[in-house]
């Protein structure tokens, strides 16, 4: 009896959050949907005819497909230099001694304690310097920033759970140290791997203060273009939600597509036997 | 082939001395055990030969070559751990043909090979299997056929039984005892546990402190060891020690006294394993006189522990002794050819 009595609340519970956390994506979806007159109605508009102007409206009469070739390109290349430079550091920080190692690890994460606003005006008069100014490389970089702490950091506790005798035996059975961490290592560490990319896949894809300073013209991203909406005679609600639908597309998809690594990564490297 | 420690020196980064001035020497195909209490340097020393880790001093020689710079996999040795490391994310046949390929074998040679060794190690009904779906006793199987599957000059072994259970143990230790009789390969096995190096063993070494300070088959390190750590660390229950004087060819400790004809004078200890010491329950010509204070049934044998006039010792006799009473009183005979007599300083072996 109380079990089953439980298993309603519990449902009960399930389905607030549920409506708490659907509700505004589904009111987004809508939206991009909706005429002008229809988005911006005092009382909310359940019911209306759907129109589809604003997706080629500002996809391709405004030019804004380019900013999600941007958005991937930075996102991807980003995340690929994080974990190319990341996972090396983070495997010496799990395995090997060396002095001052731990205040290092820690000066890793205090570059994520500053407010990114004080950060990013000196970056942005260095990439100026250097004439990086608008490009994606100076937001891949920016973006390097702080994904290549978070790999630090992840990908430590990963390496920490692979027993040292499995580099060792790596090495007996004829590897080379390189050999060893490329052949066998990567592949025992790759669902913490997955984990980790797609954080900070989803970290780079959304961030807006770095990539609007950085580059708010050509290369700009896509969540640089979203303010471009707000004009003077208004907010283009519709165009902005056309804009917000495609934006999480990925992260979603991406979500699901790795989801069950990702709970095993974030528990296994914080777990420790 | 042959393989030298010459005067190996390991300290680690913080200090401790692992190994001291190591130096030992064996012949190809032996069964060599390095024994020894936790923190003597016995893992160590097995590191540096399979060059995990790097000697402080000294060097190390396979065949008369220098090895001690060589990076493992150019020294024609392989390696079981206590934890097995088996790759998590391969099959057992996968693990297995592993050192194989990595060292470029054809893989129509290599199916060959694999077959082999999990037939002679019967773990050929497990190959498709992952390393987590294997009973302890089968990941250990698994990674010896790993060690072994290459031919490799020397098979290192770290404690390979301790994370199996007791009855495991036993039997894993008579297969490897057959493996090597079949294989002739040199092993060279890290353990802590005299009864599997007694066991197992060609030669023992017995390692303390960092120091080696035995090295003999296991018959001469059971009745003739050389000082009284290894006496004492040799054989369960452990020999009984006593330390005493020896004044005008008599030996004394407390209340005890024996007549030890031959021997200098001066602070000595007296060892007599529990097995050697034959007991009365009569009075005997020649016999210690003595109390029972508890006695144990280890059949076929019995353990008996006893007071001599304020000094405890332990006999191992056959079952079919009287079991007496607590407190009774019974006569002990230790037979001169049996004693052992170590330097009451230096815990050295006294002729």
């Amino acid at each position: 009896m109380s079990r089953t009595w439980w298993r309603i609340v519990a449902l009960g519970v399930l389905a607030v959050v549920l409506v708490i956390v659907v509700t505004p994506y589904l009111w987004l979806i809508m939206t991009s949907f909706k005429s002008r007159i229809d988005a911006l109605a005092d009382a909310p508009v359940w019911f209306f005819t759907p129109t589809f102007e604003h997706y080629p409206k500002v996809f391709l009469d405004k030019g804004y497909l380019p900013l999600v070739l941007n958005s991937l390109i930075v996102a991807c290349t980003s995340t690929g230099l994080s974990l190319i430079v990341g996972v090396p550091a983070a495997y010496v920080f799990a395995r090997h001694n060396f002095l001052g190692k731990e205040d290092l690890f820690f000066f890793f994460l205090t570059t994520r304690m500053a407010p990114p606003v004080s950060v990013v005006v000196p970056m942005f008069l260095l990439f100026g310097f250097v004439g990086l100014t608008d490009t994606r490389t100076a937001v891949i970089l920016a973006h390097s920033t702080f994904n290549l702490s978070l790999v630090v950091w992840m990908m430590r506790g990963f390496f920490a759970d692979i027993p040292r005798e499995v580099d060792e035996a790596a090495q007996m059975d004829g590897h080379t140290r390189a050999g060893m961490f490329v052949r066998v290592l990567l592949p025992l560490a790759a669902p913490g791997i997955a984990a980790t990319a797609v954080l900070c896949f989803i970290l780079s894809w959304n961030e807006f203060l770095y990539a609007f300073i950085l580059a708010a013209f050509e290369s700009r991203t896509l969540t640089v273009g979203i303010p471009g909406l707000v004009t003077p005679h208004g907010t283009l609600w519709g165009q902005v939600a056309a804009v917000a639908v495609v934006a999480t597309l990925p992260i979603i998809v991406f979500t699901f597509l790795v989801q069950r690594h990702l709970v095993r990564g974030l528990t296994f490297g914080a777990v420790k036997g | 082939m042959s393989v030298m420690f010459k005067e190996v020196t390991k300290v680690f980064g913080d200090g401790t001395v692992a190994l001291d001035r190591f130096s030992l020497q064996f012949d190809s195909g032996e069964f060599v055990v390095l024994l020894g209490p936790s923190g003597s340097g016995k893992t160590t020393a097995c590191r540096i030969l399979a060059g995990l880790e790097e000697a402080t001093s000294g060097n190390i020689e396979v065949d008369g070559r220098d090895v001690t710079d060589l990076p493992p996999r150019e020294r024609g040795m392989s390696m079981v751990f206590q934890n097995y490391a088996l790759y998590s994310h391969k099959s057992v046949y996968d693990n297995i043909a592993y050192p194989l390929r990595v060292r470029g074998m054809p893989k129509s040679e290599i199916a060959g090979k694999v077959a082999e060794v999990s037939r002679l190690l019967q773990i050929d009904d497990v190959l498709r299997r992952r390393p987590a779906q294997l009973s302890g006793g089968q990941a250990q199987r698994v990674a010896v056929a790993r060690a072994l599957v290459w031919q490799p000059q020397i098979c290192l072994m770290d404690e390979p039984l301790s994370n199996l259970d007791a009855i495991l143990r036993l039997q894993t230790r008579t297969e490897l005892k057959r493996l090597h009789h079949e294989l002739r390969t040199t092993f060279v096995f890290v353990t802590h546990d005299q009864e599997e190096a007694m066991t197992l063993g060609t030669r023992i070494a017995v390692l303390n402190q960092g120091r080696l300070v035995q090295f003999a088959v296991p018959k001469e390190i059971y009745h003739r060891p050389v000082s009284r750590f290894v006496a004492e660390f040799i054989g369960r229950p452990a020999m009984n020690t006593i330390d005493g004087r020896i004044e005008d060819g008599i030996f004394r400790a407390k209340e005890f006294s024996l007549p030890v004809p031959g021997c200098a004078d001066g602070k000595a200890v007296l060892g007599i394993r529990p097995e050697h010491i034959v007991p009365h329950a009569a009075a005997h010509a020649g016999a210690l006189a003595c109390r029972l204070d508890v006695l144990e049934l280890v059949e076929p044998d019995m353990l008996l522990f006893v007071d001599c006039g304020g000094q405890p010792l332990i006999v191992r006799c056959t079952a079919d002794f009287p079991e007496l009473a607590r407190g009774a009183e019974m006569y002990l005979e230790l037979p001169a050819e049996r004693l052992h007599f170590f330097d009451g300083e230096t815990g050295l072996r006294q002729p």
